[in-house]
């Protein structure tokens, strides 16, 4: 029996039902709702036929205290997330169970939620069995048809073809509206980075030290002699720039483009990388001794490429596996990284520290558009 | 005037390897214990007075005792055969075996030295620690100290079974590919300082209870995936069974 005559059908019948006969029951309207939707109810039954029995009692009972038990452990998520220390402690202690007592805690009361309106729908309700029609697919032809016409007689309504000033007029005005919906959303992409010129400069350009040569500094603004990086060893190292507080801020945000790995090579290894030097004719007078400084930003993705291998000489970055071979001016070897690391022109003041002779010769970092 | 000198003198003395203040030689048994341990078990790929064989083993001259001691005590020398990087073993000798096989090199060359005593965490500023950890040690051991891979097979080795004296020493030595972190770079004090904190961070139960490798968000997401989806892919069979 396809819907469409069930439908048919069922609205025939309409005529014969009275809902005003105070006769029926609220269940025979429901069923009759039911009927009239193509659903057939063909079998009822409810689950206890006797109200109040024993068992009927348990089963509410049970569904009750899953009600209350979700209540109790909503509760005690709440008292936990305010009162249970979350701070950072060191050692065994209840700081370290926090995140799993508002986990468990939120867990079981939803589980016993769930369980609750689960064992009310399986054990309470009345047992059922409906049955309703698939509905076919498709529409019959005639209405098809009476739809169609409907809507081309909209377009003839409207008259776009007989006034076409209209339809022109009506975009013309929609156009910048739909401009004003777009304009917050790119208008916040457009950004001009030459003004100021951050992608050429970093921190270790001199005219942020008022044209002297910026220093090489630890992490916490100390300078560095030679002596202080062991053979085979390698030191981050940050332009040394104080605000005018006189507080070291090389190493903050400000100039998250500078940090530098400054490397003690090997007698024989550093003979290697000086004869290589020629391949890349800027970077010819910028290591100092056995000294040698590249950014440590990697130019495929900028992640701090400073897995530094003190025997093969190479230097790995850990977010896709780029290598560098600190021999040959950090030419790339392996990985999706195409472009050396930039060499920071070293040099040793009179003062015994180590300084920067001039900012990167190169941007550091992964490409961009203008990037010569 | 003479004062300046005296502290010019004394400070170079305490720096000086095999000087007098530190270091004291080691006791002649010692030494010739180490030979005796060298001639039998190393003497074929480092060679006769441990001045290397080529193609097979490098000298072992001015490596210092702190060099040896690591690579004896993980157990990473003796060596099992040629690889991208020696791995940590059960050892062949024990504590003092290394020793004196250390004060046998150190004899030879001299070189770099590890301070006396088991416990080179006391003392140590834990939060220092940390810091210096996260600038010099997470690149390659990673923030919890699990390790992470290196190039062509070698890898930064996790922490987990690091005692206080291979930490020291390794920082001291520079063993294989890990870079040199000479008293100049990081002192003594500072050694203590991240030993200090590699001792915390793997005695410090992980929040939550399970460290998952202590590998960071991505494995913590990828459990919370396989194993949700399992429990709730079984939940699933266990209610279309019921119904």
């Amino acid at each position: 029996m396809s819907t469409h005559s069930g439908l048919h059908a069922a609205e025939a019948d309409n005529e014969e039902f009275d809902h005003t006969d105070p006769r029926l029951s609220r269940f025979d309207l429901v069923k009759e709702g039911a009927r009239r939707d193509g659903v057939q109810l063909v079998y009822y039954a409810p689950r206890f036929p006797v109200p109040g029995t024993r068992r009927e009692a348990r089963v509410v009972r049970a569904v009750g205290l899953l009600f209350f038990l979700s209540g109790l452990f909503a509760t005690a998520f709440v008292v936990a997330y305010i009162w249970w220390p979350w701070r950072y402690q060191d050692g065994s202690n209840l700081s370290k169970l926090y995140t799993p007592v508002l986990g468990v805690s939120l867990g079981l009361s939803l589980a016993c939620l769930g369980l609750g309106f689960v064992a009310w729908g399986k054990k309470l309700l009345p047992e059922e069995i409906a049955v309703q029609d698939r509905h076919d697919g498709g529409s019959p032809a005639d209405e098809k048809k009476l739809t169609g016409e409907t809507m081309l007689n909209m377009v003839d309504e409207l008259g776009i073809k007989r006034r076409p000033l209209l339809a022109k007029t009506a975009l013309l005005g929609m156009l910048p509206l739909g401009a004003v919906a777009v304009a917050p959303l790119i208008g916040g992409l457009i950004k001009n980075p030459h003004k100021p010129d951050i992608l050429f400069h970093t921190g270790w350009d001199p005219s942020l030290n008022s044209g002297h040569p910026i220093a090489v500094c630890r992490e916490d603004g100390t300078k560095i002699r030679p002596e202080d990086v062991s053979i085979g060893g390698q030191m981050t190292v940050f332009p040394g720039i104080f605000n005018t507080d006189g507080d070291f801020v090389g190493a903050s945000n400000d100039f998250a483009d500078s940090p530098t790995l400054l490397i003690h090579l090997r007698q024989d290894d550093a003979q290697v990388l000086r004869s290589n030097l020629v391949h890349v004719p800027i970077n010819e007078q910028n290591t100092w001794g056995n000294f040698v400084a590249y950014s440590k930003i990697c130019t495929h993705a900028g992640c701090p490429a400073s897995l530094y291998e003190q025997q093969t000489n190479r230097l790995l970055c850990p977010c896709h596996q780029s290598q560098f071979n600190i021999l040959d001016n950090a030419r790339p070897i392996f990985g999706p990284a195409t472009r050396r690391l930039p060499m920071l022109p070293l040099t040793v003041a009179d003062d015994g520290f180590f300084y920067a002779k001039s900012d990167y010769q190169v941007p550091v970092g992964p490409g961009f558009w203008e990037r010569p | 005037m003479i004062a300046a000198l005296a502290l010019v003198g004394s400070v170079y003395a305490a720096f000086v390897p095999g000087g007098a203040a530190q270091g004291a030689p080691a006791p002649s048994s010692d030494v010739s214990a180490g030979k005796t341990l060298f001639d039998t078990s190393c003497i074929t790929c480092h060679g006769a007075n441990a001045q290397g064989v080529a193609g097979r083993g490098p000298s072992l001259i001015g490596v210092g005792d702190a060099s040896v001691e690591f690579q004896v005590s993980t157990g990473r020398m003796p060596a099992a055969g040629q690889s991208a990087q020696e791995i940590e073993k059960q050892p062949v000798f024990d504590e003092t075996q290394a020793q004196q096989i250390g004060a046998y090199i150190q004899s030879l060359g001299g070189g770099p030295q590890l301070p006396e005593g088991n416990d080179l965490s006391n003392g140590g500023n834990i939060a220092q620690g940390g810091d210096l950890f996260r600038v010099n040690c997470s690149s390659c051991h990673a923030f919890g100290g699990g390790g992470g891979a290196l190039s062509s097979g070698k890898f930064a080795p996790t922490l987990a079974n690091a005692t206080d004296r291979t930490i020291y020493a390794a920082m001291l030595s520079g063993p294989q590919n890990m870079p040199v972190f000479g008293d100049n770079q990081i002192s003594p004090q500072e050694k203590r300082d991240i030993i200090a904190y590699i001792q915390n961070l793997k005695s410090d139960p992980a929040p939550g209870g399970l460290s998952i490798g202590r590998v960071g968000p991505v494995a913590e997401g990828l459990v919370i995936f396989l194993v949700g989806i399992v429990v709730l892919l079984f939940a699933m069979l266990w209610i279309a069974g019921k119904s």
